[in-house]
């Protein structure tokens, strides 16, 4: 027990080189995390734009600037887009419209597919003798719901056509799929 | 494109998106009606609802000359029952399923059945079948027996293309004084039994 306790009373010697030693292994370990992303942020470090991001990311920032005004003044700018081209996923099919209607003067297809807008261009039938109205133009892929309004007035479903279930306005709708089979 | 030009890109048509909606609600709906619209669709957007089918209900009720309250109260109806066939067929439904199927649940088919149909369908997905159910249904095929039919259908693995036909056909013989129940059932089982045995001659 003696000789145990004189040998732990022996001062002890350190050779020249032990502080640099563990500096060096100090050095080497991983920085702690509560400084990692500090460190991360402030940092200096070159990032690559390209010209094409660059304009893209003003475009945005633009966007969302103008629309928050709109918001805000609770006023919004009339002008009216065709719905399918908001969807980028949707690939328009040509979808033939038939109607026999031998006293009308005038008809038009409006659906969710035009923002049931009689006046849409693309989808004045156009009369083709013996009260045979018909007019081919573009449907989004998926389910709609569309009738025909005979002389700016008179709403009509397709005959042909399966009949949508749901009634909400009190005049009928008819109701299609287009798939990419058709 | 590299990543942060695609976001953007995409971020871009969104907000373009938004604001022709936006900007069509607000040239055919008065004031009160609009801040009552944008109400519902902002709360379905934040409920992962499908916003496109609330706003064009919106202009369908403008178009056919519906006062305000009633456009609202059809929009907001519209939008319970998305929700309600959302939870329905789960958060990967697409909005087409969600559409007809809110029209199904509407008609009176039974939750468990458009689940039954959804698992029937598999990848082949839910649109066309939930079209035809509801169609049948509308033209006076009883909804058990209705849903019956489509299911056997699905389960018998009839293409799309075949079940619009079968709802032509059907359509046709009803139009011809045919009764509904008895049409559709004779159709359908020619169509199971065409479409088990491929290679020996159909009914």
């Amino acid at each position: 027990m003696s000789r145990i306790a004189r040998e732990l009373q022996k001062p002890v010697r350190l050779d020249s080189s032990f502080d640099s030693r563990v500096m060096g292994a100090v050095r080497k370990l991983p920085k702690h995390s509560r400084f990692g992303l500090w460190s991360r942020l402030t940092t200096p470090r070159s990032v690559m734009v390209s010209p094409l991001s660059w304009g893209l990311a003003a475009a945005a920032v633009a966007v969302f600037a103008v629309m928050g005004t709109v918001n805000l003044a609770g006023d919004v700018s009339r002008t009216a887009a065709p719905l399918f081209s908001s969807s980028a996923k949707a690939q328009p099919q040509r979808v033939q419209f038939v109607l026999v209607a031998p006293d009308a003067k005038k008809v038009a297809v409006v659906g969710d597919f035009n923002g049931w807008d009689a006046s849409h261009a693309a989808y004045q039938a156009q009369h083709r003798g013996g009260g045979v109205w018909s007019v081919t133009a573009p449907v989004p892929l998926g389910h709609h719901r569309y009738s025909f309004v005979v002389d700016d007035s008179l709403w009509m479903p397709d005959p042909t056509a399966p009949r949508a279930t749901d009634n909400d306005f009190g005049v009928a709708n008819s109701a299609i799929v287009v798939s990419n089979q058709e | 494109m590299n990543p942060v030009a695609r976001t953007l890109a995409a971020l871009l048509l969104l907000s373009r998106a938004a604001a022709a909606q936006d900007s069509e609600l607000a040239a055919r709906l008065d004031k009160p009606t609009l801040i009552a619209v944008s109400a519902i669709i902002d709360s379905a957007r934040l409920a992962k609802l499908p916003t496109k089918p609330l706003h064009d209900r919106a202009l369908e009720g403008a178009a056919k000359g519906s006062d305000g309250p009633k456009i609202v109260i059809a929009v907001h109806q519209l939008s319970v029952r998305m929700g309600s066939a959302k939870r329905t067929l789960g958060s990967s439904a697409t909005s087409e399923e969600i559409k007809l199927a809110a029209s199904a649940l509407e008609l009176g088919v039974q939750v468990r059945d458009i689940t039954r149909l959804q698992s029937a369908a598999g990848k082949r997905g839910v649109t066309m079948p939930l079209f035809v159910l509801t169609d049948l249904i509308a033209r006076e095929v009883p909804i058990p027996t209705a849903t019956d039919l489509v299911l056997q259908l699905s389960r018998a693995g009839v293409k799309d293309g075949d079940l619009s036909i079968f709802q032509r056909n059907v359509r046709a013989d009803i139009d011809r004084g045919a009764d509904p129940t008895v049409a559709a059932t004779t159709r359908a089982r020619g169509l199971v039994l065409r479409n088990s045995t491929p290679s020996k001659p159909s009914e």
